[in-house]
C-alpha cells in the first residue's frame, strides 16, 4: 500500500463521509417522523390511514432501495416530476426507512399492556396525556433496540447512493479506482471509513440495549 | 401506454430478457440461502458454546458483517481477492460468497437466539429422562430451534433477494442492468422508457418479495 | 455493560487489523511492478506507440526477472491468458459495454450490437474462438483487465497516459476528443461560461472526467457509472450539459430532438484502442496483427457502414474511423 496515495486521498474520503452523514442523518429524521406518526395512526386505528399505510409498508418492505431510487430520480422525471439527486437521496431513505420505523414502533406500543391506558383514563387522563406521558415513552424505550438497528440499517443503505450521482463514500471509492486504479488503496479506506462511522452508532446501539432490558425486567 | 414507455417490453425478447434477469437475482438468493442455512446452523451452536475465544471470533465476524454494506464486500471479494491473492473469482461467485458470508452470520444469530430462547427446564428435565447429551440436542431442541427459525431464515430469503439488486455494480447482468439496456436501446423510439421500465422491476421485485415475506407472517402466527 | 463494550472494542481492533493485514499483505506483493511502473512513468510519453514500446520494453523486462524466478513464480504472478490459452480454452472474453449505444449495447432480442461489438465479432471469427461479452462500466476497464476478467477491454477505450501504464493498448481504431452537449434552448458553447451552480454530467471512469476535473476543477461534476443512468438524469435535466467523448455526445444530439453539441471538440485529439492486460504480449501482437491485416480490406469502414452510418450519416466517416491502425 501507499501511504502516499492513502494521504491525498484523505480529504475526498472525509468530504464523502460529511456527504454521507449529512443525507444519512436527514434521511433518518425523515424516517423516524414517517415512523412515529405512521405508528400512531395505526393505534389509533384511523381509518383510510391505515390502509393506505398498510399498502406503503408492504410496497417499501418488499422492494430494494435500490429500485426505489431509480424509480424516484429517473422515471418520475418522465412525469414532470423532477428532484435533485441529495433530496431523492433523503426522501428514499425517508421512505423505505419509515416502512421500517412505523412496524418497529408500532409493536412497541402494542406491547404496552391495555391495563396501563385503562388505569391512566380512570385516574381522569384524556386519551392525548395517555399517549403522550404513559405509553410513548414506554414504547420507545421498548423499541429502541429495534430503532437503533434501523438506523445502521439505513446508514448501510447510503451506499446504494452512488448510482444517483451523489458522491458517498461508496461511490468515491469506485470512482477513484476508476480513475487512478489504486484498487487496494481505496477499499482499505472505504473499511475504515464505514467503521469510523458505523462502530460508534453500533456500540450506542448496544449500551441503549442494555439499559432498555434494565429497564423492562430491572437487574 | 405508448407515453409511459410501457410498450418497448413487447418488442423483441425484452419482457422475458427481464425476466431472465429477474431468475439471476432470485437464483444467486436462492443458493446463497441454502448454503447460509447449513453454515449458519453450525456458526449458530458454536455461538452458544462456552469457549470465550471462540465467542469473541464469532462475536467479531458478526460485528463486521452487521457494519460493512454488501456492496462493499462485494468489491473487496470481486476485485480485491485477485489483487491479494491472485485468484480469479467470477462475478457470480464473489456474490455468492458474500451473500453466505452475510447470510451464515445473520443465520448463526437467529440460531443463537433460537437456542437461548429455549428455556433452561427442557434441558433439565431431559437429563433427568436419562437422554444422553446428543439426544437432548437432536430430538429436543433442535426440532424446536427449526421451528422458531423458519419463519425467520424466510424473511432472510426475501432480504438477499432484494440486496441482489446490488451485483449490478460487479457486472452481473440481473434484472435492473437488463433494464439499463432496454432503455438505451430504445432511447430514440420511445424516450419514456424509463418510466415504464422502472415501473416494472419495481413490481417485479414486489411480485416475488412479498409472497414470501406473507408467508414467513403466516408461519410465525401459527407457530408460535 | 463494560464486558459488552470491551467486545465492541476489541472487534474494532481484531476486524481492521485483519482488514489491514490482508490489504497490506498485497500491497508488498504488488511492490516491486509499483517500483517498475514508476521508473517507466518518466519514460511515456503522450504518443501512443511510444506508449506501447516503453510498456513492451517494461515487460520484457519483467518477464525476464520472473524467469530467474523460475516457472512457479511466473505461473502465479500471471492473471491474463495467453493467446495460446484463450485459443485452447475455446472462449475469449471480451470486455464491452452494453449500454451505450451504438457502440457497444444490447439489441431488443438480446444480442450484443455496435461498432465495438462488429470488431470483437470479427476478432472471434478470425481466433476461431467463441465470445463470451463482459458486460463492463466505465470506471471497471482497468479493473477488468488488471484482474483478468476479460481477455480484451473493447469499450470505446480512449488511449491515455496514464491508462498506458495500468494496460497495454493495440492499434486504435477510432479517433476521438471531448465534446460537450446541452439542451438546444440553453446551449453550453464554452465551459468558461458555466455557472457556479451549473452542474455537468459526466460518467466515472472516462477521460472527460479526468479531462474536467484536472483543467476546470471548479466546475462541479455530476458523477454516473453507467451510460444508460447519465443519458437518461441528462434528458430529465439534471445537468446542464453532459461531457464525454464527442463521439458520443454527436451521436446523441443526432438521435435525439431538442439536444445541441456546443462544444463539438475539447481537449487533445485522441484515438480509441483495444485494451489488453499489461504484459499480455502474445495477444498484443496478435491483435495488431489483426488490425493491419483487416484494415486491407477496409474493415473498419464496413464497421462504420454497418453500424454508425444510421446515427453520424456519410459526413463523419473518415474522421471516425482510423483503418489499419494508422491516424491520418
Amino acid at each position: 500500500m501507499d501511504l502516499n496515495v492513502l494521504r491525498s486521498y484523505i480529504p475526498l474520503y472525509n468530504e464523502a463521509l460529511l456527504l454521507t452523514l449529512k443525507t444519512g442523518l436527514l434521511g433518518i429524521l425523515t424516517a423516524f417522523a414517517i415512523g412515529l406518526s405512521g405508528a400512531a395512526a395505526i393505534y389509533f386505528n384511523v381509518p383510510v390511514v391505515k390502509k393506505v399505510l398498510g399498502i406503503y409498508i408492504e410496497l417499501f418492505r418488499n422492494t430494494p432501495l435500490l429500485v426505489q431510487l431509480f424509480f424516484i430520480y429517473f422515471a418520475l422525471p418522465k412525469l414532470g416530476l423532477r428532484i435533485s439527486a441529495e433530496t431523492c437521496g433523503i426522501l428514499g431513505l425517508g421512505l423505505i426507512g419509515g416502512a421500517y420505523m412505523i412496524e418497529t414502533m408500532r409493536s412497541g406500543l402494542f406491547s404496552i399492556d391495555r391495563v396501563q391506558s385503562e388505569s391512566a383514563l380512570s385516574l381522569g387522563m384524556t386519551d392525548r396525556q395517555v399517549f403522550f406521558h404513559i405509553i410513548l415513552p414506554q414504547a420507545f424505550s421498548v423499541s429502541m433496540p429495534g430503532i437503533m438497528a434501523n438506523v445502521i440499517f439505513l446508514l448501510k443503505e447510503t451506499s446504494v447512493f452512488s448510482t444517483i450521482s451523489l458522491m458517498d463514500l461508496m461511490f468515491t471509492a469506485k470512482d477513484l479506482i476508476g480513475m487512478y486504479a489504486k484498487t487496494i488503496e481505496c477499499l482499505f479506506l472505504l473499511v475504515i471509513y464505514y467503521l469510523i462511522m458505523l462502530l460508534p452508532v453500533s456500540i450506542l446501539g448496544s449500551i441503549i440495549e442494555r439499559r432498555v432490558r434494565y429497564a423492562e425486567f430491572g437487574d | 401506454m405508448q407515453s409511459l414507455g410501457i410498450d418497448v417490453l413487447f418488442k423483441g425478447t425484452n419482457a422475458i430478457r427481464l425476466l431472465k434477469g429477474l431468475w439471476v437475482s432470485v437464483e444467486i438468493s436462492i443458493i446463497s440461502v441454502a448454503i447460509s442455512i447449513v453454515l449458519g446452523l453450525v456458526i449458530g451452536v458454536l455461538m452458544t458454546s462456552k469457549n470465550r475465544i471462540m465467542r469473541f471470533v464469532l462475536r467479531a465476524y458478526l460485528e463486521v458483517v452487521r457494519i460493512m454494506p454488501q456492496m462493499v464486500l462485494l468489491f473487496i471479494v470481486y476485485f480485491g481477492t485477485t489483487r491479494v491473492f491472485g485468484i480469479n473469482i467470477s462475478a457470480e461467485l464473489s456474490a455468492i460468497i458474500v451473500f453466505v458470508f452475510w447470510g451464515t452470520a445473520e443465520m448463526g444469530d437467529l440460531v443463537r437466539g433460537s437456542i437461548k430462547s429455549i428455556p433452561r427446564i427442557q434441558y433439565d428435565s431431559a437429563y433427568a429422562l436419562g437422554l444422553n447429551k446428543f439426544q437432548v440436542h437432536f430430538f429436543i431442541i433442535f426440532p424446536q430451534t427449526i421451528r422458531r427459525l423458519i419463519p425467520l431464515s424466510i424473511n432472510l430469503v426475501t432480504r438477499m433477494i432484494k440486496t441482489t439488486s446490488l451485483v449490478m455494480m460487479i457486472g452481473i447482468v440481473e434484472v435492473l442492468k437488463v433494464a439499463q439496456q432496454i432503455i438505451e436501446a430504445n432511447r430514440k423510439a420511445s424516450p419514456n422508457a424509463a418510466f415504464g421500465v422502472f415501473v416494472v422491476v419495481f413490481l417485479l421485485y414486489f411480485l416475488v418479495c412479498w409472497p414470501i415475506s406473507r408467508f414467513a407472517v403466516k408461519l410465525e402466527k401459527r407457530w408460535t | 455493560m463494560k464486558k459488552n463494550l470491551l467486545t465492541k472494542l476489541g472487534t474494532i481492533l481484531v476486524s481492521t487489523t485483519i482488514i489491514g493485514a490482508s490489504l497490506a499483505g498485497c500491497g508488498s506483493a504488488k511492490a516491486d511492478n509499483a517500483e517498475t511502473a514508476i521508473s517507466e512513468e518518466d519514460t511515456a510519453t503522450a504518443d501512443a506507440a511510444k506508449e506501447q514500446e516503453a510498456g513492451d520494453a517494461e515487460e520484457a523486462q519483467e518477464s525476464a526477472e520472473e524467469a530467474g524466478d523460475g516457472e512457479e513464480a511466473q505461473d502465479t504472478d500471471a492473471v491474463y491468458r495467453t493467446l495460446d490459452e484463450i485459443k485452447e480454452s475455446g472462449t475469449i472474453n471480451i470486455g464491452v459495454f452494453s449500454d451505450k449505444s451504438p457502440f457497444g449495447y444490447v439489441d431488443e432480442n438480446g444480442e450484443y450490437a455496435g461498432y465495438d461489438v462488429y470488431f470483437a465479432e470479427k476478432i472471434g471469427e478470425d481466433l476461431g474462438v467463441d465470445i463470451n461479452y463482459v458486460s463492463t462500466e466505465a470506471a471497471n476497464r482497468i479493473e477488468y483487465l488488471q484482474t483478468g476478467k476479460v481477455d480484451i477491454i473493447l469499450a470505446n477505450f480512449t488511449v491515455t497516459e496514464e491508462r498506458a501504464q495500468e494496460v497495454d493498448f493495440a492499434l486504435p481504431y477510432m479517433n476521438v476528443a471531448l465534446g460537450v452537449v446541452s439542451p438546444s434552448d440553453n446551449v453550453v458553447e464554452s465551459l468558461d461560461s458555466v455557472g457556479a451552480d451549473d452542474q455537468i454530467i459526466v460518467i466515472s471512469g472516462t477521460t472527460a472526467e479526468t479531462y474536467l476535473e484536472k483543467n476546470y476543477p471548479d466546475i462541479k461534476l455530476q458523477k454516473y457509472d453507467a451510460y444508460a443512468e447519465a443519458k437518461t438524469a441528462f434528458e430529465n435535466g439534471n445537468g446542464v450539459a453532459w461531457a464525454n467523448d464527442n463521439t458520443e455526445v454527436i451521436a446523441f444530439s443526432l438521435e435525439n430532438e431538442g439536444f445541441t453539441v456546443g462544444i463539438p471538440s475539447l481537449g487533445d485529439a485522441d484515438t480509441i484502442a483495444p485494451a489488453v492486460t499489461k504484459g499480455n504480449e502474445s495477444l498484443l501482437t496478435w491483435l495488431n496483427d489483426e488490425i493491419e491485416t483487416i484494415g486491407e480490406d477496409n474493415f473498419f469502414h464496413q464497421d462504420y457502414e454497418a453500424t454508425l452510418l444510421d446515427t453520424y450519416g456519410a459526413d463523419y466517416e473518415n474522421t471516425l474511423v482510423v483503418e489499419g491502425g494508422k491516424v491520418q
